[in-house]
């Protein structure tokens, strides 16, 4: 076991960790924030996507001891208190960019790491950027749709 | 017809209730369900199509830290009970059974269970497992598995023919068919999978001192899986729970209870342990269900003009090994709709389901749409063959909607749809006739290949398959007013607790806020269908509406006796019973309520206390959408690279309960065909070994690879109370064939045909070298 | 989909990463951004008792300008290519290709190094490093550095000429006259997918490169096609000749005839780019 101390949301979390215990498997099951979820676990479907010193990353690719030292934001990070939506969030809901929601988590992070860095993409930016995440629901309609919103709400 | 039917509730675009927990990250899937002292599994699977076990060495793997138990055949086969379900039971089907035992027959076959402290450690586990297989050659092309000679996939059954329905031929079809004026063509749909985003699942408890069974599992029907775990473990129904909760998509695939989640739940029986199962993405592709993999040869017999006179459809459905559902249900579907909206008086058919050592088929998005693609794929080569544009020879030949009912030539009765206003809908949006000219002055001037492609379906959801007909609602008024609605649904991403909320506060006149939808939990709602089947709409819709009516002539008639008025003079309007015409004279919703559950004394002498009801809602045999779906592409002469330029879908899937969320489906159905149709494809080998077992290699659209799509809506209320049809599936209904037919009209430009999909650079790039 | 056990190190010097790699031999693989080793490693298609974490390492972090030289050092991560003007400016190839690669999310972790180490025959960066003609840097346990050209430190399919002990530092890119015209063309599946085929070519007065992707075991210098390039020839004919030799494998995605054809296209498409960019350089 290996020591770890990162911050996640804001809270500094220490503990001990295998090696090949990945950052996705220790937000789930170490800190209970089980809004990463693991859609394909090798890479491909973003639906594990957290923020890694504000940048977007798929926790499933990393090693939870990687992060030791990081400050990590999950989907349980972005909200305001009281449940309160974020505007990417609160763009999903309004625009119907989510059916089931395994994926969203996924989405709203990486969503939200975009417009912090391209506060106005065009519609082609934003399909690119999306690219990163498999949605098996909406045909990203809805999804594209909230980024335009989330966008014009800045 | 297209009368707007909108309410205050129903009809408006609400936003989903569902949405604040799923955004925030606080839903919760199978996954984030942890229970004390539980355990983790994975299986070992067979890496053959088809072979002798030889031997199973788990020595190394039970003596692992960390390993609780390793079991095999031995362990669970003997002791499982009745694996098909329940709408099977009667039906002969594949020899179903926990764990491979003797051989394997097909690659990722489960041979060994492991119960371990983590997945970590029982993939650790799974590594020191030694099975040997002595291989036999693999049956993998269904379209010689019934060939004379060919390894039989379930040596108790004998052949290789899981199911076959043939209809005779009438001498003047017969007739027909030998003439002149026919079109025949063979076309190939290939193999996909539904790929839900949040894989199978199950958490399953059993206390042997108390002798209850509870899982939690990624289900679309939780009732129909609470039956399936007491049937399989012994453990009777009524001791067995099962919860949903958040379930990560489904479409078809999480309907029944599949052989995984069947052994595990044997597996905790029988050890008296918690166990957890999360299929990973490998074991999705390559072990649940398979879909579509359809092969039909074709026929259309013409007059003169161009119309529909008779046909004939030789179907083959892929069954894999041991299908999850029905086996060659579908085909029967795929015969018995192959004419869909079209007037032609003679048809018949042949289908068969048959047997490969490849993954078992089942149940996805529109389990029988191959009758679409065939049909559309047919009209459009028909009308090419006789030099008619293929939106001619639709209107030609559609069925008017003067001449509704109509009887389909199998004996279907077709009623209540639009498929000529769809179509015109379309044809008009996407701009049919500009696009024409259009088509023609690039390939002139420039040589770009553009195409159209129309898809135009009429689709039925039924209530003649027990137990999927029928939905059972609870609807239960609190003392304040508020109401709880129990659903035996599973929602998997429909929105059910914000439509049917609406459908609750629309009939009962009360706030949606008002209402809550409990659902996706055995306990605490009455045994229901599932969700599935396009049928939540109109039938849990309707038994909402049926118990809602019950409750509201209750409260009607507390509030007539407590105002002393007649009931009939009575509405409900904004939560207050009032007077019909003197709002004044009134009581407000909240305090019916009160007084029908705390206040007793001031209840009609004799009436019973409490306002709640419980009703149920039988489908009708038939009750049909239908929808048309026209796209433009274009292909890269040079790269073989189709592009969809635009997508319209013009749809009547009667009333709307909430217009975004019908969109919605309609997007997401259309997205899946577009995906089925250029880019996934679960490959074998000649040898029945997967190609595609990751995310790498099978291919889910992004958001870089879709259109916009555009919709129209045409309102054809159907004959059920609230007017809803059925609508989940016709997106991946009507897209596959929009696709094929655009690329192919494309491709004509330059003569080049295609009779299959996918349609890669490979497939594109081929048909164009080989016609020049 | 969990991997195996590993022990993890994580060294913060060059010297200790390549003791560790001496010590422990094809036990050992190097960590850098994970995006393609850490899904193999989950699916356990293959596994290793260590793996060195070189994501510590200062020295590896970030690029330098040397003169004619661009130094990328081997943990930059690829979102920096995409980002920074400076290397838009040094070199355009590195920043074009790029957008290219996977996802931003993949970009944001994916290293330049690691990329050029795992030798995927279909990704950009070996290309790009094969057509520029630049030269990786490589250190060994004691501290020794050796330059291998590009053409020669891709050997095969996830293969390269790096002992088992040697770690790649850094890629030394050749900064072109400032009268050069540059183009990278591909065609995935999906946006983002490994290319089915794929092209980059820089072309200046006295000199050009032209390396195909995805279409062989490494990426395909065709020299004939540079000579035909800087003769003048038509880009068709640069074009056929690039492909004249090539023998794609085929797989799930794509047939070798397919890949051909779609080369062919691209070196042409690419050809055109860059000459129109050469003179509007000049």
């Amino acid at each position: 076991m290996l020591p770890v101390e990162m911050t996640v949301n804001g809270e500094r979390r220490r503990g001990a960790v295998d090696a090949r215990r990945t950052l996705a498997d220790y937000l789930r099951e170490e800190c209970a924030l089980t809004g990463t979820h693991l859609g394909c676990e090798h890479g491909v479907c973003g639906a594990c996507t957290v923020l890694l010193d504000g940048e977007a990353v798929r926790a499933c690719l990393m090693f939870a001891v990687q992060a030791d030292g990081a400050a990590v934001t999950t989907i349980e990070g972005l909200g305001g208190p009281d449940g309160a939506l974020s505007p990417v969030q609160d763009a999903f809901r309004e625009e119907h960019g989510l059916q089931c929601g395994f994926c969203t988590p996924g989405f709203v992070v990486s969503v939200t790491a975009l417009l912090q860095e391209n506060p106005k993409p065009s519609e082609t930016e934003i399909r690119e950027a999306l690219s990163g995440n498999l949605c098996r629901c909406t045909g990203y309609q809805g999804i594209i749709g909230a980024v335009k919103r989330a966008a014009d709400a800045r | 017809m297209s009368t707007s039917t909108a309410g205050r509730f129903v009809g408006q675009s609400v936003k989903r209730r569902e949405d604040p927990r799923l955004v925030t990250g606080h839903g919760r899937y199978v996954d984030d369900v942890v229970l004390p002292g539980m355990l983790h599994c994975t299986f070992v699977r067979s890496d053959v199509a088809r072979g002798r076990i030889v031997r199973v060495d788990t020595e190394a793997a039970v003596a692992l830290d960390g390993v609780t138990a390793v079991l095999t055949a031995a362990d669970l086969n003997p002791h499982a009970g009745e694996m098909q379900p329940t709408l099977l039971l009667a039906t002969p089907g594949a020899p179903l059974r926990p764990l491979a035992d003797g051989d394997v027959r097909f690659v990722g076959e489960p041979i060994v269970l492991i119960i371990a402290s983590s997945r970590y450690v029982a993939e650790d586990a799974a590594d020191l497992v030694e099975v040997e297989i002595d291989t036999d050659p693999a049956v993998i092309d269904v379209e010689h598995a019934l060939d004379e000679g060919v390894p039989i996939v379930h040596p108790e059954l004998g052949t290789n023919l899981g199911a076959e329905m043939e209809f005779p031929i009438a001498p003047e079809l017969e007739a027909l068919l030998a003439g002149d004026n026919v079109v025949r063509r063979t076309f190939r749909q290939h193999r996909h999978t539904p790929v839900p985003m949040e894989t199978r699942g199950v958490v399953v408890e059993y206390e042997p001192s108390v002798g209850e069974l509870h899982a939690w599992m990624s289900t679309q029907n939780p009732h129909e899986a609470k039956q399936a775990m007491a049937r399989v473990t012994g453990v009777p129904a009524h001791l067995v729970r099962v919860e949903g909760h958040d379930v990560g998509g489904g479409f078809g695939q999480k309907f029944f209870t599949p052989r995984e989640e069947l052994t595990v739940t044997l597996a905790a029986r029988r050890l008296g342990r918690t166990l957890k199962w999360i299929e990973d993405r490998r074991e999705n592709l390559i072990a649940s269900n398979h879909a579509r993999a359809d092969v039909a040869e074709c026929t259309f017999a013409l007059d003169a003009d161009g119309r529909l006179l008779g046909t004939y459809i030789d179907h083959i459905e892929d069954a894999g090994a041991f299908p999850v559902g029905a086996t060659g249900g579908a085909g029967a579907l795929v015969g018995l709709l192959f004419t869909g909206p079209y007037k032609c008086a003679l048809a018949s058919l042949r289908t068969r389901a048959v047997w490969t050592n490849t993954c078992g088929r089942g149940a996805y998005r529109g389990p029988w749409m191959f009758e679409t693609v065939a049909r559309e794929q047919m009209v459009d080569a028909a009308a090419r063959q006789i030099g008619m544009d293929p939106l001619e020879w639709r209107r030609r030949n559609v069925i008017p909607t003067a001449e509704l009912p109509y009887t389909l030539p199998t004996g279907l009765p077709l009623d209540m749809v639009s498929p000529s206003e769809t179509l015109e809908q379309a044809a008009e949006i996407i701009g049919y006739d500009a696009f024409r000219a259009e088509q023609r002055r690039v390939f002139t001037e420039e040589g770009r290949l553009l195409g159209i492609g129309l898809g135009l379906y009429v689709e039925p959801s039924t209530g003649m398959m027990d137990p999927m007909g029928t939905e059972t609602a609870v609807v239960r008024v609190n003392p304040n007013g508020q109401v709880t609605v129990a659903l035996g649904t599973g929602a998997h991403g429909q929105g059910i607790e914000t439509t049917m909320a609406q459908v609750v506060a629309e009939e009962l006149g009360i706030e949606y806020d008002d209402v809550t939808i409990v659902q996706g939990d055995s306990a605490v709602t009455a045994y229901g269908r599932g969700t599935g089947g396009s049928g939540t709409a109109v039938i849990a819709g309707n038994s909402c509406r049926n118990a809602c009516a019950v409750v509201r002539a209750k409260a009607i008639e507390i509030a007539a006796h407590v105002m002393e008025a007649a009931p009939d003079d009575l509405e409900i309007v904004d939560a207050r019973i009032a007077v019909r015409g003197t709002p004044t004279r009134s009581v407000a919703w909240s305090e019916v309520a009160r007084i029908a559950h705390l206040e007793t004394a001031r209840l009609p002498e004799g009436m019973e206390v409490g306002l709640e009801a419980t009703a149920t809602f039988k489908a009708p045999p038939f009750s049909w959408s239908n929808a048309c779906h026209a796209c433009t592409v274009e292909i890269d002469r040079a790269t073989g690279v189709v592009s969809i330029l635009r997508y319209v879908v013009s749809e009547d899937c009667g009333v709307m309960i909430n217009p975004m969320i019908v969109e919605g489906q309609v997007a997401g159905g259309v997205v899946q065909g577009i995906g089925g149709t250029l880019y996934e494809h679960f490959v074998y080998d000649d040898d029945g070994n997967p190609l595609t077992t990751t995310f790498m290699d099978y291919l889910l659209p992004t958001a870089t690879e879709v259109p916009t799509i555009e919709y129209g809506h045409v309102e054809t209320p159907s004959p059920t109370p609230g007017g809803h049809k059925g609508m989940g599936e016709g997106g991946a209904i009507g897209s596959p064939p929009a696709i094929f037919n655009a690329v192919a009209d494309a491709l004509a430009l330059v003569g080049a045909i295609i009779d299959r999909t996918p349609l890669t650079p490979d497939t594109i790039l081929d048909a164009i070298e080989t016609q020049a | 989909m969990k991997p195996a056990p590993f022990e993890y190190h994580a060294p913060e010097t060059i010297d200790e990463v390549t003791g560790l790699l001496a010590e422990h031999g094809d036990e050992a693989k190097v960590l850098a951004g994970g995006q393609s080793l850490v899904p193999m490693l989950a699916l356990r298609l293959t596994r290793f008792e260590h793996l060195v974490d070189v994501n510590r390492v200062a020295a590896l972090a970030g690029f330098a300008r040397e003169n004619g030289t661009l130094v990328v050092r081997a943990c930059t991560r690829q979102r920096v290519m995409e980002r920074d003007p400076a290397i838009a400016a040094a070199v355009p190839l590195l920043a074009r290709a790029t957008p290219l690669i996977g996802h931003f999310q993949i970009r944001n972790r994916g290293t330049v190094g690691g990329s050029l180490a795992h030798a995927d025959p279909a990704s950009e960066y070996p290309a790009v490093a094969v057509a520029l003609g630049a030269e990786l840097e490589l250190a060994s346990p004691g501290g020794a550095r050796r330059r291998l050209a590009a053409d020669d430190f891709f050997v095969g399919t996830w293969t390269t000429a790096a002992e088992p002990d040697e770690l790649l530092v850094a890629a030394r890119f050749p900064v072109w006259p400032a009268r050069s015209g540059f183009a990278i063309e591909e065609v995935a599946r999906r946006h983002g997918d490994f290319a089915l085929a794929g092209v980059a070519c820089a072309i200046t007065d006295g000199r050009a490169g032209i390396a195909l992707f995805g279409v062989g075991s490494t990426p395909v210098r065709v020299r004939a096609a540079e000579e035909a390039w800087l003769a003048g020839a038509p880009a068709a004919e640069v074009a056929e000749s690039a492909v004249r030799d090539l023998d794609p494998p085929a797989d799930v995605h794509a047939s070798g005839s397919t890949r051909t054809r779609i080369a062919r296209h691209l070196v042409e498409r690419a050809v055109t780019r860059a000459q129109e960019g050469q003179r509007v350089a000049g």
